[in-house]
């Protein structure tokens, strides 16, 4: 148990990712304008408070190199991504100098709870390092000021209880802080990881339902008949629009692609054809495991579906073995049931290995599929579930 | 508590009754500490001792009302209990002070409800917070004056305060849409992996009647297996491990006589019935939960294409570029339709080839726009007759 689990399909880190950049060219957005709120906030402060003008270049500086290296990497993040993960990290430098400028600058209790925006708007990012780098800053922050401009910080008036009331604030704001944060990082990172699960999943289970067609031997797909009627298609289309079939040189080499012929054969009859050009055309083959196979069947699968419960990744549509209200002889039915069903195999999959069962339970997300006393117990006992099924087999084959 | 820190670390692959549990125990944690810090710091407010003593006790009762509904698996009550009790430690500081460590209660009572990060908590008791907030800085404008030795202070402290609950009201608005959409997208592939399934269910019962076995819930040897498992799972937790052979028992005979006959027959306990219908979602003959994890468990050990970024693309724009391309796939996808069974007939064959009028259905539908661009659904319409006259039904003509 003490090991980290990981996701049992490696395929969905890559989608994940993918999905975390597109969303965080929009948190981007957000920081930008919630910094230029808080720019026209602050000069309103200084405005009234007649700061003397000097101040309002320093602090107009700061904020003014913050918000252009946000828009510049907001512009070249179009280009290479890694601009919006670079972006996270100067912007949270960027408004805890900003902060710190204004401390300095203001010198009044007042400012202090700004080192909480600053806080709040890294956190907007919701990511595992700007985290940390949000909690040093933060913790550093405050160091500073005590040391720095204690008059900003005159609501102590020096007594104990007055430092160990702040010591108690901020302790206990940093860490609730901290723990709020990882929860709510952790959280959108099971959401984007069930998407990417799916995915994986479907992609998966596609693959299954082919193999199973095959193994009950449905007839392949007769490729010179499809070939025929969709050059007849063609034909009386490229008629309905006045034009030469311009589909046909593409048909071919789907039939040649069909029949295995190799680029170099090919290119002898289509000079003009690249080699790239060639095996891309393969995914548009409805055989086998290639693309448009895999579209059809999603087609003919797809529905209207009617999602009436909208509670978000609800748990009636997380497939597990660990659902709140199931009492516990249901989990360990369930358990049992999964157990002895891998390892006797179905008319698909011959029976999986203990070491590959265990692997799998052990050390990726299926653990969590399981009730936590249940798992437990099947963790500390490999060996004798072994036994058992190696047992109860062994017992049938002597009969 | 050493399983509790493990699970915090692993939220990620928890799903959100469990996440919220968790919340709602850390929280708790939080409000324990703040309450037991409550009793000396209450030395220092300006209320008689009476009263003190009164709302500290009020505070530890409230506190274990809380933990009974814990207890008893409540915890969308204790989540908002909680809010209200620290709500309350809130008034307890503020209106005993006028200290500014009582106006940056007001962040603590804010990160909890931004903890939960519901949307309607947020809205409700993060707005009612914001309003105490800036009531409480404007009751006690000439303290702060004082504090900070300027008017100004005031329009920061309140400034501040609303900017705070400003960003995480975005933030709890956008993570909320944008989890709303991901889970719309989930839902609906969960909903088609789930037709897949049901589909290699049924070859694989064909199968097993070629092959003249029988269904694995009326194998015996299964059966023994899994009963000497959960016999020996049972005398882990409790003494008596036979006792789970009924729910197992229970478990067959759904199999065998279906669940209706179980909750229509009145020689059945209300328990029994309701344990069948918990038991209903791991039933092996039909497309259950159970079945679904095996299958799932099982393309783990099946051949799989390697990692490309385009693995996941269903749309004919992905795979093909050009419009000659995208034609040419349409027309394959809908022969492929239109000519193989792709559908369960009355009889649960898979003989049901899907009708002109039901092709033109799908290929308008909104669903259908995963695979299809708007350009490609344009064009079928435009040449509909062509499609139905060359592509569709040719098998069956022949």
């Amino acid at each position: 148990m003490g090991r980290k689990k990981r996701y049992l399909f490696t395929e969905i880190e890559g989608t994940r990712e993918t999905i975390e950049i597109t969303h965080l060219r929009t948190k981007n957005h957000f920081v930008l304008a919630f910094l230029l709120l808080f720019f026209v906030l602050t000069y309103t402060f200084l405005i009234l408070t007649r700061t003397p003008s000097i101040e309002w270049i320093y602090v107009g500086i700061v904020f003014a190199i913050v918000i252009l290296l946000n828009i510049a990497a907001l512009a070249y993040g179009k280009e290479d991504r890694s601009f919006y993960q670079i972006n996270k990290y100067t912007t949270t430098f960027g408004i805890y100098t900003i902060i710190l400028v204004l401390i300095f600058t203001i010198n009044t209790i007042g400012i202090f709870p700004a080192l909480f925006l600053a806080y709040a708007l890294s956190a907007f990012y919701q990511d595992l390092k700007v985290m940390i780098i949000s909690d040093v800053l933060l913790l550093f922050s405050i160091i500073m000021m005590m040391i720095n401009v204690p008059q900003a910080m005159n609501f102590i008036s020096g007594t104990f209880e007055d430092n160990l009331g702040l010591a108690f604030f901020v302790f206990l704001f940093i860490s609730l802080l901290t723990i709020a944060s990882y929860i709510i990082i952790k959280q959108k990172r099971f959401f984007y990881n069930q998407i990417a699960l799916a995915k994986e999943t479907e992609f998966r289970n596609i693959d299954l339902l082919i193999e199973l067609k095959k193994r009950v031997g449905e007839p392949e797909i007769d490729f010179p008949n499809y070939y025929h009627h969709v050059l007849a298609f063609t034909e009386a289309f490229s008629q309905r629009i006045e034009m030469e079939n311009e589909f046909k040189v593409r048909l071919e080499l789907l039939a040649l692609l069909e029949q295995n012929k190799p680029y170099s054969e090919v290119v002898t009859t289509y000079p003009n054809l690249s080699k790239t050009d060639y095996e891309g055309l393969a995914d548009l083959l409805l055989t086998s495991h290639h693309k448009l196979r895999k579209m059809a069947l999603k087609l003919s699968h797809l529905s209207t579906f009617d999602i009436k419960h909208r509670e978000i990744f609800s748990e009636t549509h997380f497939k597990s073995f660990n659902h709140a209200a199931d009492q516990i002889e249901i989990k360990i039915v369930a358990f049992s049931i999964f157990y002895a069903a891998l390892k006797h195999g179905n008319e698909y999959i011959s029976p999986i290995s203990e070491a590959d069962i265990a692997k799998v339970l052990l050390e990726t997300d299926y653990y969590y599929y399981f009730d936590p006393r249940v798992i437990k117990i099947y963790e500390e006992n490999v060996r004798v579930f072994e036994s058992i099924i190696a047992d109860v087999f062994r017992k049938e084959c002597l009969k | 508590m050493k399983t509790f820190f493990q699970r915090v670390f692993n939220t990620e692959f928890l799903p959100m009754s469990e996440v919220r549990k968790i919340k709602v125990l850390i929280v708790m944690v939080f409000l324990l500490v703040t309450t037991l810090s409550t009793v000396p710091f209450s030395l220092v407010l300006d209320y008689s001792l009476a009263f003190k003593i009164g709302a500290i006790a009020l505070l530890f009762v409230s506190y274990v009302v809380i933990l009974l509904f814990l207890r008893f698996g409540r915890y969308v009550i204790a989540s908002q209990l909680s809010i209200v009790y620290m709500l309350f430690v809130t008034v307890f500081y503020t209106q005993g002070s006028s200290s500014f460590f009582a106006y940056l209660f007001f962040y603590i009572l804010l990160m909890i409800v931004i903890f939960y990060q519901e949307l309607y908590l947020f809205v409700f008791y993060g707005t009612l917070t914001l309003g105490f907030g800036i009531s409480y800085v404007l009751l006690n404008q000439a303290d702060f004056v004082l504090l900070g030795g300027q008017q100004e202070t005031i329009f920061l402290l309140i400034a501040t305060l609303s900017l705070f609950y400003l960003i995480f009201l975005i933030q709890i608005l956008h993570s909320e849409k944008l989890y709303t959409e991901l889970n719309l997208d989930w839902v609906k592939m969960n909903q088609i992996i789930d037709q897949y399934q049901e589909h290699s269910l049924h070859y694989l019962a064909e199968l097993r009647k070629t092959q003249k076995e029988s269904p694995l819930y009326e194998n015996v040897v299964f059966q023994q297996a899994a009963n000497e498992i959960a016999v020996f799972i049972t005398e882990q937790v409790r003494e008596h491990g036979k006792d789970i052979l009924n729910v197992l028992d229970l478990y067959l005979y759904i199999h065998e006589r279906g669940l209706s006959h179980i909750l229509d027959n009145d020689d059945f306990s209300i328990p029994m019935k309701r344990m069948a219908s918990r038991l209903e979602k791991y039933l092996l003959n039909k497309k259950s939960d159970m079945v679904s994890m095996i299958f799932n468990f099982q393309t783990i050990y099946q051949p799989s294409e390697p990692y490309v970024p385009n693995r996941y693309a269903y749309k004919i724009s992905e795979i093909a570029s050009s419009r000659e391309d995208q034609i040419l796939a349409l027309a394959c996808l809908y022969a492929f339709l239109a000519n193989e069974p792709s559908q369960l007939d009355q009889y649960d064959q898979m003989t049901k080839v899907l009708s002109k009028a039901e092709i033109e259905a799908l290929f308008t539908s909104p669903e259908a726009e995963q695979i299809l661009d708007y350009e490609l659904v344009a064009f079928f319409k435009a040449n509909k007759d062509l499609f139905e006259e060359y592509l569709h039904g040719w098998k069956r003509k022949e």
